[in-house]
């Protein structure tokens, strides 16, 4: 077992290194710098000033390597468009916004999508059936922004009940909160139904029946049990989707979050924020699937059979 | 002697089955009013995508002469999103067809000899899991510049890894039926073993692939478009639309509204009818 998750954290690294390659090598590659003209009017002098003070004169793999080790340390460098400040403490300013909102979203959406879910799966074919599925079909396929633009009009615009933007009070939350909960609703929803569904017909349920066993115990004890297996799986598109989600959210809803400086920091060519911002979402990503074949390993003995499959 | 039963193609089945789902079914004649729609843009459009016509009325709500209203610099908004069903369904199809040219080689490779290519090809589509591909995708299109034939080139960079995925699996499993052994046994060559048993047999997970790709681009081309590294306006794309909506949200609502409508209808419309064909295709994979 040690062994299993040594082997995994390596590979984590390696991916890690594989990744961050990629991100740094893309944005050298995008023409124009940081501190071109159009970014900012600068005599070539003083240019070559920053430049020199940002370590940006050095050859590129110089720049890669002296990034990684700092990174090691935990220092990020500065980020060019707030440059008053260290990328952690902007990371420290701009994440909880988000780490809040998203995080409430799942919060609400995942348990509210499993009871969707195992409810749809108990009445088959009836109302809530297809309640259920034509919303997970919505939140599934739409994009999170139009979910968002669609909150705004209804609750905002026509019927004034709610802000639309802003992150002052906790009234503020609630629109986006909700455009991020759809997502994990959506998915929850329909993994939970397929994979109580799939439970539901399995021969131990029917001798469990026979034995006399009311159906409350079998549904709690054996068939959730046995379906939150698949689920598991589920997670991580979750994330992920939440995640990117908070790109197109924050910016809807005004929230002065982490999700505006993906797309800034490109445009800008920040690159020590575009670094530490990929590299911070890909250990994320790379924690949780770890987090998700140990999960296995512990609910689902048969897994431990096969080892690392 | 009893009458022999009438043979039918699975195909014959696989239309039955397809036609008993009223969802798909609905999905499917809305995309094709949508193509029909795309083809016959300048017959049934009173204004071009770009022309200024109405300046007069700028900004004007719905109406018989202008359906979903006017944009902010006088063109009308049902032009602009009827010549956008172009863009979008354009992308969408020509980045499907090619993710399947990437995709299927890989997985049929990766399926078929295992060992190092598979390694290989796993490990690709592992890259692409962990790393959101939003956010590569964003990457891409500031390093090419916007632009259909790039956002096609960024969106099937993406779309292959689901294909390949798809057939590797479908590949693997019939590799190892019993038929496809006997007939390695007589002697037939890898050649003869993947044009006559593997092709054949992993047609429904291609088309499912292809399908499934489609509201996959079409979604990367809007996202892309609504954070302003997409289409080049004035060319009009639903994604962008949405985004220069959103500063009239509160007083004329309707600039944002339809373009909304309609990425997410088609969207969902290509999806539900993707997940048909699937069930349709394959009943065991039914739900999955």
């Amino acid at each position: 077992m040690l062994g299993y998750i040594l082997k995994r954290v390596v590979s984590l690294l390696v991916t890690f290194i594989v990744v961050s390659l990629i991100i740094f090598s893309l944005m050298r590659v995008i023409p124009g710098g940081p501190f071109d003209e159009d970014k900012m009017p600068l005599s070539p002098a003083a240019k070559a000033k920053i430049m020199a003070q940002y370590g940006l004169d050095k050859p590129p793999a110089i720049q890669y390597l002296r990034y990684m080790a700092s990174a090691l340390r935990f220092d990020f460098g500065i980020p060019y468009q707030s440059p008053g400040e260290t990328v952690v403490q902007l990371l420290g300013r701009a994440w909880p916004p988000s780490l809040i909102l998203g995080g409430l979203g799942m919060l609400i959406g995942t348990p509210l999508g499993m009871l969707l879910g195992i409810m749809a799966a108990l009445r088959r074919n009836r109302p809530i059936d297809y309640f259920a599925s034509g919303l997970s079909t919505l939140g599934m396929t739409v994009p999170v922004y139009v979910i968002s633009l669609m909150l705004m009009l209804v609750f905002g615009v026509w019927l004034k009940w709610l802000p639309t933007s802003g992150w002052g009070t906790p009234v503020n939350w609630i629109l986006p909160v909700t455009a991020y909960a759809v997502t994990p609703l959506a998915i929850f929803a329909r993994y939970t139904r397929s994979a109580v569904l799939d439970t539901l017909n399995k021969p131990f349920v029917t001798v469990l029946y026979a034995k006399g066993l009311p159906f409350r115990l079998i549904l709690f004890k054996h068939i959730l049990r046995n379906a939150a297996i698949p689920m598991i799986t589920v997670f991580f598109p979750v994330l992920i989707g939440i995640t990117t989600g908070s790109i197109f959210v924050e910016q809807m809803f005004r929230v002065p979050g982490l999700g505006s400086y993906f797309v800034t920091s490109i445009q800008k060519r920040d690159y020590p924020l575009e670094m530490a911002l990929i590299l911070l979402l890909t250990l994320m990503v790379g924690v949780a699937y770890i987090i998700t074949d140990l999960a296995y390993y512990f609910l689902n003995p048969r897994t431990r059979v096969k080892g690392t499959e | 002697m009893a009458a022999s039963p009438t043979v039918r193609s699975p195909l014959y089945y696989a239309w039955k089955r397809f036609l008993g789902n009223k969802a798909s079914l609905v999905a499917g004649v809305f995309i094709l009013l949508l193509a029909f729609a795309a083809l016959c843009a300048p017959l049934i459009t009173p204004a071009s995508y770009e022309a200024q016509s109405f300046l007069n009325d700028a900004l004007a709500f719905p109406s018989p002469t202008h359906w979903f209203g006017v944009d902010n610099v006088g063109r009308d908004l049902y032009s602009r999103i009827i010549y956008g069903t172009r863009v979008s369904l354009g992308i969408g199809l020509v980045s499907a067809l090619a993710s399947l040219l990437i995709g299927v080689p890989l997985g049929a490779i990766a399926g078929y000899s295992g060992g190092v290519a598979d390694w290989i090809v796993l490990r690709l589509v592992e890259l692409f899991s962990v790393i959101p591909p939003l956010l590569l995708a964003i990457l891409a299109a500031s390093l090419l510049g916007g632009g259909i034939l790039n956002i096609i080139l960024i969106s099937s960079a993406f779309g292959w890894v689901g294909v390949a995925r798809l057939v590797r699996g479908q590949v693997m499993t019939v590799r190892t039926k019993e038929y496809v052994q006997a007939s390695r046994g007589m002697g037939a060559l890898p050649r003869h073993l993947i044009m006559r048993h593997l092709v054949p047999n992993s047609v429904s997970p291609i088309i499912v692939g292809f399908v499934l790709a489609i509201p996959q681009a079409m979604m990367l081309e809007a996202s892309l478009s609504f954070l302003g590294v997409g289409i080049n306006p004035p060319t009009p794309s639903w994604g962008q639309m949405i985004a220069d909506g959103l500063y009239y949200l509160f007083f004329y609502w309707h600039l944002p509204l339809f373009p909304t409508l309609f990425l997410a209808l088609t969207v969902m419309a290509t999806s539900i009818f993707g997940d048909g064909l699937r069930d349709a295709l394959d009943p065991t994979l039914k739900g999955k």
